[in-house]
């Protein structure tokens, strides 16, 4: 069957993988878009969150690609997340496309919808071709992870401006043509050895600033207008604290054997947040805090327009901010975000950082502009 | 409202501002007790919505320290008795059971006396309509702007989803492919489905920028498909009355048209 499914992120090079190894042929929609936004948003509700939007806009232009069948994650709240495929195979039906959701959540009765989707999902696959695509998948998941952490660090400090980004998209482009489980660990090996060499001499520690939020908007380039790269060419170090890998293992394996446990988080979030409020709001207040103790220069929150975790969080960051003495940005994305308005935002609160953290006297500020 | 708005974080639906105004006026009186419940859960299986999740932890950023909260967290989610329990757990943190007891029976009968007189006013009309929304907005005449006052003097029947029981709507909500996950949600897709037949149109009022309502519109097409007019309000704090008022009588005109044909 041929199968689409929306972007976020570089996951793709995962779920291709994944796909294959089931004996399906995966139909990758163009990466995410202008007309991507424009055709979800015509066919969405007004007021539903970007991420909806531009995966709905994905789906319709992988069907255009010839896609019988739609491959989407649920859930069952408090976010909206989870009502996502229904609420778009409801919108899909009424524009009058044929096409199939696989929806992938924890079942509840009744179960046989559920039983139906597996069974087409695993039915032209042996098992043990089911299982090195499974392999291949995590082992991509985790490549493409490790080569965008590095290109975080390097970005700040390369000779030339673009040369990470331009690296990170050719290795991308192998891992995704990579066929084995060596190949990719080939491409890793040389990314560790290749990435660092486009640094230039270190002459100043530069800013470090953390991203919480929202997964997808912090995992999508195109939904935070490449927040992470603009980031570095303003000479900052950008600390991840969502990693796909992390959220795969906690939130499919653990939950799955029943192992997942919140008390972590909670702890870190003691005294500002007590616990779970859907999507990734206590996440969001727990990495704050743990930013804030390694001593991070700042924090960047971003999150699309009405997310309800997410406004949750915002309220209670400035209080956050105040008493565990770090800067926070809360950077609200939809539709209208405007590239312009965005970056001098950003500019703006990269100069105060740089400004707070030299009169501190912690280190000398190495704000460069491009 | 103005207090709400000047202290609320900003992107906070309609009701969370108003919230937020009350608890700064009752601090402004100098209270040092404030009651902010953590509402989690009111059915199994379902939530109510995130920022009631967050709520107290919200409002903890919007009193100075020396005002106490207190905040029972009340969670139906492993069965709809919990809720009992956790009034009651929390009531003894003040009292002897007796006296605890005596006062979640009294308080059960308020609520239900309340209920029943609520229910009552609703009186016949020339057509029938649903009013589907989060009940601090269909019961509110301050935040809907008088709404249901307004459609009664337009000769309408209105009826809430309070009108039908919790077993109903959940049997009703069958009919969709995924029951949602939020109460008020499933209580008001469940009134529609179940009221179909006898309803000459909907009206749904939201927040502006609530999460749970915003697909909600998806799922009443989807139930009732193009046979009943339905008419969306979305209401924020730049809502004006006369301009909701205009639209609803321009709804109930066409309604009156439909039905001479």
């Amino acid at each position: 069957m041929k199968i689409t499914f929306p972007h976020m992120g570089n996951v793709y090079i995962a779920v291709e993988a994944f796909l294959r190894g089931l004996g399906h042929e995966p139909v990758t929609p163009p990466p995410s878009s202008r007309r991507t936004l424009e055709l979800g948003s015509f066919h969405s509700p007004a007021e539903v969150c970007l991420p909806f939007k531009i995966a709905l806009g994905n789906m319709l232009e992988g069907m255009a690609q010839g896609a019988e069948a739609v491959l989407m994650i649920g859930g069952w709240g408090p976010c909206r997340l989870g009502y996502y495929a229904e609420i778009q195979r409801l919108l899909l039906q009424a524009l009058g496309r044929e096409v199939e959701f696989i929806t992938l959540e924890v079942p509840r009765r009744p179960y046989a919808p559920y039983a139906a989707n597996l069974r087409k999902l695993i039915a032209p696959t042996r098992f043990s071709s089911l299982a090195r695509g499974a392999g291949l998948s995590w082992a991509k998941l985790k490549a493409v992870e490790e080569l965008e952490g590095l290109a975080l660090k390097v970005r700040p400090r390369e000779m030339r401006p673009g040369a990470a980004t331009e690296y990170l998209q050719e290795q991308l482009e192998r891992l995704r043509a990579a066929e084995t489980a060596a190949e990719v660990e080939e491409l890793r090996q040389a990314a560790r050895r290749d990435l660092p060499q486009l640094a230039g001499r270190e002459r100043n520690q530069p800013l470090r600033l953390g991203i919480v939020g929202e997964i997808y908007t912090v995992v999508e380039p195109f939904a935070n207008l490449r927040l992470e790269e603009r980031l570095g060419y303003l000479g900052v170090e950008v600390v991840r604290t969502i990693s796909l890998v992390e959220w795969v293992t906690n939130h499919i394996f653990k939950k799955a054997a029943g192992l997942s446990s919140l008390a972590p988080l909670r702890r870190l979030a003691a005294g500002y947040l007590r616990g779970f409020i859907g999507g990734h709001g206590l996440e969001s207040i727990a990495r704050s805090v743990a930013l804030a103790r390694q001593n991070l220069d700042g924090i960047i929150h971003i999150l699309p327009l009405s997310c309800m975790p997410e406004i949750v969080a915002r309220g209670i960051l400035p209080g956050l901010s105040r008493e565990q003495g770090i800067p926070v940005l809360s950077l609200v994305v939809d539709e209208h975000t405007a590239e312009a308005g965005f970056q001098t935002r950003l500019e703006a609160f990269v100069d105060l950082v740089g400004r707070r953290v030299g009169s501190l006297g912690h280190r000398q500020s190495s704000v460069s502009r491009s | 409202m103005e207090l709400g708005l000047a202290s609320c974080v900003d992107c906070a639906c309609l009701p969370l501002k108003a919230y937020v105004g009350h608890v700064q006026f009752l601090v402004q009186q100098g209270l040092s007790l404030l009651f902010v419940p953590q509402v989690v859960s009111l059915f199994p299986k379902e939530w109510t919505c995130s920022v009631l999740l967050g709520l107290p932890d919200l409002v903890k950023q919007y009193v100075p320290p020396s005002v106490r909260l207190l905040t029972p967290v009340l969670d139906a989610r492993r069965g709809i008795h919990q809720l009992t329990l956790q009034y009651l757990h929390f009531g003894l943190q003040w009292a002897r059971p007796s006296p605890v007891l005596r006062a979640w029976r009294k308080a059960v009968r308020a609520q239900r006396t309340w209920e029943r007189a609520y229910q009552a006013v609703s009186s016949p009309g020339r057509f029938r309509l649903l009013l589907l929304g989060p009940r601090y907005l269909t019961d509110d005449p301050y935040l809907n702007g008088n709404l249901r006052e307004k459609l009664r003097d337009l000769g309408a029947e209105v009826l809430c989803p309070a009108d039908f029981s919790d077993a109903t709507t959940a049997a009703a909500c069958s009919l969709l492919r995924k029951r949602p996950y939020w109460t008020c949600t499933r209580r008001s897709l469940g009134a529609l489905a179940h009221a179909v037949p006898q309803l000459d149109g909907v009206v749904t009022i939201s927040p502006f920028g609530c999460g749970a309502e915003a697909m909600q519109g998806v799922l009443i097409t989807s139930l009732t498909g193009t046979r009943i007019p339905h008419l969306e309000l979305h209401v924020d704090e730049h809502t004006s009355p006369v301009g909701l008022f205009t639209r609803l009588e321009a709804f109930c005109d066409l309604l009156e048209r439909k039905r001479s044909g």
